[in-house]
């Protein structure tokens, strides 16, 4: 085997490119500082829109939009009611890398997969380690043990083997986010237990299987930065330190992963990191839907849970993030738009968005319609808009809150201009990133000369 | 009376007054063993003809078993059998791997079935529910209204009280009627014993495993279980603890992965 045809591949959940040239100058980061004076170069990515966990990693995955691949966030409604359904990757439509590489793309297909069918030899092996999204495991050529959200260990890990290895190390799929507000020391000490236990699992696969694709994702991450991201600079916050010493470790972790990887392909090997989207602090939380209640875009009744509070009368509604769907006719119970008064809804709300203020400053950043974002199959599936909003607005999209603006115990929140990728300097198109296009430079690895 | 006496007087006597007050109606048959008891129930109530549609939804993803048990029976008991496709999204390709499993059974299943009652213009559907099956369905009523989105509304549903049916909604698109909601699956294969009704060979265990419930080959999975025969499944379902109902696995997933995207603010 050419060991030039060799990828690993450390995904690092919500990690900020802004925070990691930060840290790198404090240096806090020194293998990553030493792994960038080999020639690597670390760039600010583009994430997906939504820029949430299920459907960036999605598209990192199959390197498609998600008008192809299906997933527009953790929730859906199931068809023809307002009852919450959590997609997996059984709902994902396009086929991942390792499915492409590894001869086990069955009958799906996709953009990506027409460009390297017949290109790429096929028969690959890949270990995939703890990307959100991939629950339940499906059958593959190689290892796969999912990521956020994962039910059962058991079924999140394929083959039987691994989830016997994973269950005899100690491995957690997640760390107990609800102890972040109630018990923060506790909630750090198990972070930092997580890491431990996932470091040595993704060790042990990296040398003792053999591959030609490895990803492994660290995900605590995401979890600190959701509850801690103030203290990420400020040295006056109490967890400045702890949350300093998390990416440390982070850092030895990845010097280990890539000095072995090095070792095994004679330097050679592929090698890259990268994170689904970035993170910042918070200023106020935005509840869309008490915006569109307000505005009188949404009629609630609270004597419903949840999205089945909708009541008649609604033209739109939000789900988390940021997507907007229309209350349409024949697609939802107490549908009140005509398909020929969508576009009218659409601008109203557009409008009515675009002119939010707090404090005399613009909430929202750019508000884009489905035929903007999202094409292929599943498009019509996808929201009929999508706000981005500016740095400190977060917006949410439940039906609890009262208000509009408010605050709770969440301190960063996802930001989709600010992802990383640090990867070969040679490779890679001039201009911005995108994580739509980092599944076709994987691929381009193993193309036949 | 005995016990499975009683159960098939109720569903006789349902079935009997549904007719009598819609006349244009069909039942649903599934081809599996609660729609194949209700189809022996219907041809008992009218001694042996059935005297309005059996409507099978195919979603063309059926056990080749269930086309060729579907086809034997429809003939031999002189069915008016109308098969419901959603012929749109079958020549699109829906299918379980196409689309995700939710949109492929709304088109292929509901879909399907709201074509069929649209284009007969059917006023009330018997269909084979049972009340133990699931915790929703303990709610249901046997006279059961919807709407032309086949909404129920389990929150405003009208009394049951001493048999008196109601079959009169403001709005409602069709009724749908359950005549057989008060047995259980354990009563189903008893009464399947006594009344020697014909099923499909899927329940029963080949190399080990049988199918505890039948629909679409690429979403059902078997059991682990040694029953070859009724008697055997019988005594399986006396001993056992685990649900007919895999759903119930997805119940558990679902209320897990809600509390852990609360925990992340995303609920």
């Amino acid at each position: 085997m050419d060991a030039s045809k060799k990828t690993l591949v450390i995904g690092l959940d919500g990690v900020p490119c802004t925070l990691l040239n930060d840290y790198l100058e404090k240096g806090i980061l020194p293998n990553l500082k030493e792994i960038l004076s080999q020639g690597y170069s670390l760039r600010q990515m583009d994430a997906s829109i939504p820029d949430v966990s299920s459907t960036s990693w999605t598209s990192f995955m199959t390197g498609v939009n998600p008008g192809e691949h299906g997933i527009f966030g953790f929730m859906e409604l199931r068809p023809n009611t307002y009852k919450m359904a959590f997609p997996n990757l059984n709902d994902v439509q396009a086929p991942p890398v390792w499915d492409i590489l590894g001869n086990t793309v069955n009958n799906r297909s996709s953009s990506l997969y027409d460009k390297f069918n017949g290109k790429v030899p096929g028969g690959f092996r890949s270990i995939v380690l703890n990307i959100p999204q991939t629950f339940p495991a499906p059958a593959m050529n190689g290892i796969l043990t999912a990521g956020f959200v994962c039910p059962d260990l058991r079924k999140g890990t394929y083959p039987e083997s691994a989830y016997d290895y994973l269950k005899s190390v100690g491995y957690m799929p997640d760390v107990d986010a609800a102890k972040a507000a109630s018990a923060p020391e506790a909630f750090f000490d198990e972070v930092f237990l997580s890491l431990d236990r996932r470091a040595e699992a993704y060790m042990h696969f990296l040398e003792s299987e053999s591959w030609d694709l490895f990803i492994g994702v660290i995900t605590e991450t995401d979890r600190l930065h959701h509850f801690f991201f103030d203290a990420a600079l400020d040295p006056g916050n109490r967890f400045h330190e702890k949350f300093m010493l998390f990416y440390k470790k982070a850092d030895e972790v990845i010097g280990r992963l890539f000095n072995r990887f090095m070792e095994a392909t004679g330097g050679k090997g592929l090698f890259m990191t990268m994170s689904d989207h970035g993170f910042t602090v918070i200023d106020k939380e935005v509840y869309i839907n008490n915006f569109l209640r307000e505005s009188g875009f949404l009629n609630v009744n609270g004597s419903r849970e949840y999205f089945e509070q909708i009541d008649s009368g609604t033209r739109a509604f939000a789900m988390d993030p940021a997507r907007i769907y229309i209350n349409l006719e024949g697609k939802y119970p107490f549908g009140a738009v005509k398909d020929s008064g969508r576009e009218k809804a659409v601008a109203e709300i557009k409008e009515a968005l675009g002119s939010l203020t707090r404090d005399g400053r613009p909430v929202v950043k750019s508000i884009f319609e489905k035929s903007e974002l999202y094409s292929g199959p599943a498009a019509i599936k996808g929201p009929d808009l999508v706000c981005l909003a500016h740095d400190g607005f977060d917006l949410k999209g439940n039906m609890k809150r009262q208000d509009v603006f408010g605050n709770s115990h969440f301190r960063g929140m996802h930001t989709r201009h600010d992802a990383h990728c640090l990867l070969p300097g040679s490779i890679g198109a001039p201009g911005r990133l995108h994580i739509e296009s980092l599944a076709e430079i994987i691929l381009s690895n193993y193309r036949e000369a | 009376m005995d016990h499975l006496s009683i159960l098939e007087n109720k569903s006789i006597f349902i079935i009997r007054e549904a007719y009598y007050r819609f006349r244009n109606i069909a039942m649903l048959w599934s081809v599996g063993k609660d729609s194949t008891t209700l189809l022996w129930l219907v041809r008992k109530a009218f001694f042996g003809k059935v005297p309005f549609p059996v409507i099978h939804i195919d979603t063309t993803y059926k056990f080749p078993e269930m086309y060729r048990f579907r086809d034997e029976y429809a003939k031999k008991w002189g069915l008016d059998l109308i098969v419901g496709r959603n012929e749109g999204q079958v020549a699109a390709g829906m299918g379980p791997k196409k689309g995700s499993k939710l949109d492929c059974c709304n088109e292929l299943k509901t879909n399907a079935l709201k074509q069929v009652i649209e284009k007969n213009g059917f006023k009330a559907l018997l269909l084979g529910i049972r009340r133990d099956e699931h915790g929703i369905r303990a709610k249901e009523r046997v006279f059961s209204p919807r709407d032309g989105n086949f909404k129920w509304n389990y929150e405003d549903q009208p009394a049951e009280l001493w048999d008196q049916y109601k079959s009169t909604a403001e709005e409602d698109n069709h009724f749908r009627i359950h005549p057989i909601l008060h047995m259980t699956e354990l009563d189903i294969w008893n009464y399947i014993r006594r009344e020697n009704i014909p099923i499909s060979e899927l329940y029963f265990s080949k190399e080990g495993k049988r199918f505890r419930s039948i629909g679409c080959l690429p979403c059902c999975g078997p059991v682990e279980s040694k029953a070859s025969n009724i008697d055997e499944i019988i005594h399986e379902l006396e001993t056992t603890h685990t649900s007919e109902r895999a759903g119930r696995a997805q119940d558990k997933e679902d209320a897990y992965t809600m509390q852990k995207l609360r925990s992340l603010g995303y609920m």
